[in-house]
């Protein structure tokens, strides 16, 4: 690990002065600083600056004040973007008006995680890929030549490809809250280089075929400072994970939905740990209009369609029926319906 | 996870003993940091030392910019002694730096310019077909009413010691210290002589502390503390030199991989006749050690051709590993049990009876049965909801094996008891029970007695491997201890004029015919020089008598047949130790077995790139342990009927765990999972007849 400055940001404009302080070659935003750590821990970067901008005050506040941080206006919903996780989780307002993205925050990582990852480090942390987080593989994602997924070990890469063909680069967005923010019609606020921005969440991240080498479409010295997103009152996640403390779904679902008497009027639908960015299912949402959750023969066939035009790799075939099930799973969590075997556990 | 349930059986001659219910001596200070492990030594003045390591399966080094780096603020020395690896991790050479900090910046700058070579990663690379099947073997299975043909398979395992090997050597001249991370104190000084130059009275190797080694900490020295020895003889300076997380995954041995070919011949009834099996074991660079236990002999197996081979590949060989070549034949073993059962429709805990061989096993199987509440065990293939439930069987066994071990106890004046060993403590609980032995023979409480462990210059002991440990050093330690406290007595009987054999300590209290005669803190004042030390006369120690340690685990789990993901519900453990000497630390070493036995059955493997040969999940991430919320009740039950002695403990309850969950799997979903781990893939592959396909016998393929 390189040496570096640290820099605790007061407000916006130290943040963003500090980020063009030309003393220094390489600034970066950090927020809980999880992923930034390991990174330089891995010698995959190098930053010669921290700019630790969770005390970021005053207008446009980054930590949020209060025990609960986040803020409903009507039908919306706003909270900083340097909440952590536990807060997104224990907030009595999401897991009212929203929870999904209380679900989805509670769900990742561990309690030690979940007590320093922040929100907008979550959306923006890079992927998982065992290749791109070992230095000695100079994948594509890193500016090589080769994805090492494609002849190697992939059972945890993507069923799904953003372009028309798959890859180049077969990663699955690491991020467990931008699903949830995606059903939830989210919007990320930045400000920086030009004006406040306001970025729909399904626009923050970019596949493959767009540029390998990130994943989203901030532009450098971007910071973003809060969310806004709409009540999704009904709405639930799932995730299927190999052990289920410390590890990472094998895929997940995020849905939102409106009764419509006994029956689903409207649904939303976006997958996790498949795609190299959050995945729309929208087959399957509108499948799932008319379906009573209740009815689990309905509610299965509509499901059976989010595997549709999955293209999986040798190992990870399995995801495919799998994804079918975290979908099915996490309407039942929304409508309330008992998972078997979820009883006493 | 609750592990307050009454223990079975419990030891005839402990009684209420304060040692029931006594806690690890030294857990304060682990879990609050004041245990100083080998690690943890940073001495003044110190260089630190790194390996350089390929990076690939194979790799020639084409160029490096060492020269370079050597220059660089605070390195000492960049020594490259080899062009090639064949193993990714293989040493190839060192950097040695003045701080941390430069170190880490040499190892960052260093460009090491490899060409990748082509690879084999795994058993599977060599062994591409079935072997074909012996002569005789074809005769019992073409005589035969049923037969399975099955191959099972087992990944590698790492060890995954907390603490990473490696050691701090202090050389000043004419003698040194030796701060090891190791389980054989006295296999550590006996490996470094040479390296330091120094005869083996000359220095001293102090491992207090052990943060686990399962196996991969017994052989000597090794790489970490040769290196380190050389160069701190050399340069006349302390070196530290320990390896890091992804090293330790890679070059400090492992559990090898398995596969076991099966050909069984049966009759209806399940009783096995014969056939062929044939077991290969993946050994990475290395030429042996890939053993895979099976049949383990105990059950009947009939008549059996057996062999075995171990196949070499890229990668990092075996080392010993908690039960060598147990657990992965065990695997293979019970589960096929399960398959023969399930063909001839024979309950499988009834056919374990008809077919072990040990009385002690049918009375623990009984026993244990109860407690898992295996009545209510669903019969294999009858449930159709998405959540099943299974149940699972699993047996082991141990011998007893001697080492070299001596005791010494000083008594001091001033009333206080050292009971000292040379052996260290892996977590076994080597401290708390020298100290429960001492004190019993004694005549004290275990907590007067302070036990010191972990050095070369204390009485010999012997290395943590073979669950030697406690068997071979309670006896001595007892020995020197009744000699300490004869001696003391001796005194006192002087002074009273009576013969020594008059006298007794019981509970601190110097006895005359049952009457107090004054404390046992009175009497260490009559003690006319500083202290006084009890031995152990070897000549004199008893270690005969037999002590096998059986053991049977149950498992109850339940598949979740939509996801695949099995939630792990009930382990009841029993487990023939001998005599208890600390109840909590016994159960710990239970439970402790069965939580990596756990962990291996459904969570853990090396996962080496089938094209570089590269480890890719050398962390502790995405080589997946058991976590709290994967955790199911455990069930400890020591069991000593017929044991009066200190028997083996440590590694036998790894053994069966595996094998139990494969069958508790087989058991809810009706197809085996014949693959370790067990992952929510195998499992819905299995669901879906993928492998578990009926073959023309009926019996499961
Ligand atoms: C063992 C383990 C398991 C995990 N499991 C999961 C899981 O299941 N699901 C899941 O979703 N996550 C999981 N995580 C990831 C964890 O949630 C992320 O590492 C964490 O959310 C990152 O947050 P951070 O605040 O520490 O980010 P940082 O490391 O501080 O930042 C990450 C990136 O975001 C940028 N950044 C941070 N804040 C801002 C801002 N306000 N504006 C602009 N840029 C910013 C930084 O510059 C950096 O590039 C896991 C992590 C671990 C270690
Ligand atoms: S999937 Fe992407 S990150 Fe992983 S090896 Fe391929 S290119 Fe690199």
């Amino acid at each position: 690990m390189n040496s570096f400055t640290y820099v605790r940001a007061r407000n916006q404009a130290e943040a963003l002065s500090s980020l063009k302080d030309a003393k220094f070659s390489l600034p970066v935003f950090k927020g809980g600083g999880l992923d930034l750590v390991d990174h330089m821990k891995e010698g995959l970067i190098a930053p010669d600056a921290l700019i630790d901008v969770r005390g970021v005050r005053g207008e446009g506040d980054l930590a949020g004040n209060g025990p609960d941080a986040v803020e409903m206006k009507g039908e919306v919903i706003r909270f900083p973007a340097a909440m952590t996780l536990a807060q997104a989780a224990n907030s009595a307002v999401l897991r009212k008006f929203a929870p999904v993205v209380a679900m989805t925050a509670g769900s990742a990582a561990t309690p030690a995680v979940r007590n320093v990852a922040t929100v907008a480090g979550n959306l923006l942390q890079r992927p998982r890929c065992w290749y791109y987080r070992n230095s000695q593989f100079n994948c594509l994602k890193k500016g090589g030549s080769t994805c090492f997924a494609v002849e190697g070990e992939n059972a945890y890469h993507a069923i799904f490809s953003t372009g028309s063909s798959p890859g180049p680069c077969h990663i699955v967005h690491p991020s467990n809250l931008a699903p949830a923010l995606m059903v939830c019609d989210a919007v990320v606020h930045t400000v920086g280089n030009a004006d406040r921005k306001e970025i729909p969440i399904g626009k923050l991240f970019h596949g493959p075929e767009k540029g390998v080498t990130s994943e989203h479409t901030l532009e450098a010295g971007e910071l973003i400072t809060h969310i806004t997103m709409k009540a999704r009152p009904v709405s639930g996640f799932y995730a299927i994970k190999e052990k289920q403390s410390f590890d990472w779904p094998l895929v997940f679902a995020c849905v939102a939905i409106e009764m419509a008497g006994e029956r689903i009027g409207k649904a939303e639908v976006v997958a996790g740990a498949v795609a190299p960015v959050p995945w729309a299912l929208p087959a399957v949402a509108a499948a799932l209009k008319g379906v009573d959750p209740k009815d689990e023969r309905a509610l299965t066939e509509a499901c059976a369609l989010a595997g549709k035009g999955a293209k999986p790799m040798r190992d990870n075939g399995y995801k495919v029926g799998l994804l079918s099930v975290a979908v099915k799973r996490a309407v039942m969590k929304a409508a309330g319906v008992a998972i078997a075997g979820e009883e006493g556990r | 996870m609750a592990t307050t349930t009454p223990t079975m059986n419990r030891p005839m001659n402990l009684g209420a003993s304060a040692a029931d219910h006594l806690d690890r001596v030294d857990a304060l200070a682990k879990v609050t940091g004041a245990a100083k492990y080998g690690r943890d030594r940073y001495l003044p003045g110190s260089l630190f030392a790194a390996l350089i390591r390929c990076p690939w399966g194979s790799a020639e080094l084409l160029s490096d910019n060492a020269a370079e780096v050597g220059k660089l603020a605070g390195v000492v020395e960049i020594k490259i002694s080899r062009r090639e690896g064949t193993y990714h991790g293989r040493d190839v050479g060192y950097v040695l730096a003045d701080s941390v900090v430069a170190l880490k910046r040499a190892m960052n700058a260093l460009k090491l310019e490899w060409k990748r070579r082509e690879v084999k990663t795994r058993i599977e690379d060599t062994v591409k077909e079935p072997p074909a099947i012996n002569e005789d073997a074809k005769k019992v299975l073409d005589a035969a009413a049923k037969k399975l043909s099955a191959v099972y398979s087992t990944p590698v395992q790492t060890h995954s010691s907390l603490e990473t090997h490696g050691c701090v050597v202090d050389h000043r001249g004419d003698s040194a210290t030796v701060y090891a991370s190791t389980q054989g104190t006295f296999a550590f000084r006996d490996g470094l002589d040479e390296a330091l130059k120094l005869k083996g009275s000359d220095f001293e190797i102090v491992c207090e502390y052990v943060g686990g080694g399962f196996g991969s900490k017994l052989g000597g020295p090794g790489k970490e503390g040769l290196n380190a020895a050389r160069i701190s003889a050399a340069r006349g300076k302390p070196v530290y030199l320990f390896v890091n997380r992804e090293e330790e995954h890679l070059d400090t041995g492992n559990r090898p991989s398995s596969m076991t070919f099966a050909e069984l011949a049966f009759e209806n009834d399940g009783t096995i006749t014969g056939g062929q099996i044939l077991t290969f074991g993946g050994v990475g660079v290395a030429r042996g050690g890939g053993g895979c236990d099976v049949p383990s002999g105990r059950y009947n197996f009939g008549d059996l051709r057996r062999a075995h081979t171990d196949v070499s590949f890229n990668a990092g060989g075996p080392r010993a590993m908690r039960a060598p070549g147990k657990p992965q034949g065990a695997f293979a073993e019970e589960l096929m049990l399960d398959e023969v059962a399930l063909a001839c429709n024979v309950d499988p805990l009834e056919l374990r009876m008809r077919l072990a061989r040990s009385g002690n096993h049918k009375e623990m199987m009984k026993a244990g049965a109860k407690l898992i509440g295996w009545a209510n065990r669903i019969p294999t293939g009858t449930q159709t909801g998405t959540i099943r439930r299974g149940m699972g069987v699993g047996l082991c066994s141990w011998g007893l094996f001697p080492a070299r071990a001596e005791g010494e106890v000083v008594i001091y004046r001033d009333g206080s008891v050292e009971a000292r060993t040379g052996t260290q403590d892996i977590g076994t609980g080597q401290r708390t029970i020298m100290g429960v032995v001492a004190a019993e023979a004694v005549g004290i409480n275990p907590d007067e007695v302070r036990c010191s462990i972990g050095s070369s210059k204390l009485p010999v002991g012997p290395g943590s491997g073979g669950s030697v440990t406690a068997p071979n050093t309670a006896p001595p330690m007892r020995a020197a201890a009744l000699d300490a406290k004869n001696k003391l007595l001796t005194i006192i009987a002087k002074e009273l004029n009576v013969e020594a054999s008059a006298l007794e300590i019981v509970k601190g209290e110097v006895l005359r015919g049952g009457q107090r005669v004054m404390s046992f803190k009175d009497a260490c004042q009559r003690i006319t020089g500083d202290s006084i030390t009890g031995r152990s006369d070897a000549a004199k120690v008893d270690t005969s008598g037999k002590g096998h340690s059986d053991g049977v685990q149950f498992v109850e789990l339940s598949v979740d047949t939509e996801t695949g993901v099995i939630h792990l519900h009930n382990v009841v453990a029993l487990q023939s130790c001998g005599r208890v000497l600390a109840r909590k630390t016994a159960e710990s070493q239970i439970i402790g077995g069965v939580i990596q036995g756990l962990s291996y059955a459904l969570f853990e493997q090396r996962v080496l790139d089938r094209v570089t040969g590269a480890m890719v999940n050398a962390n502790l991430e995405s080589y997946k342990i058991l976590g709290p919320k994967d955790m199911p009740h455990i069930t400890p039950v020591l069991w000593s009927k017929g044991q009066t002695k200190v028997c083996s403990l440590g590694e036998p309850p790894v053994i069966p765990t595996a094998g139990a969950v494969a069958c508790a799997v087989l058991n809810a979903i009706g197809a085996p999972v014949r693959s370790l781990p067990i992952t929510p893939a195998k499992v819905l592959a299995a669901l879906a007849g993928v492998g578990g396909k009926k073959n023309e016998d009926g019996g499961a393929r």
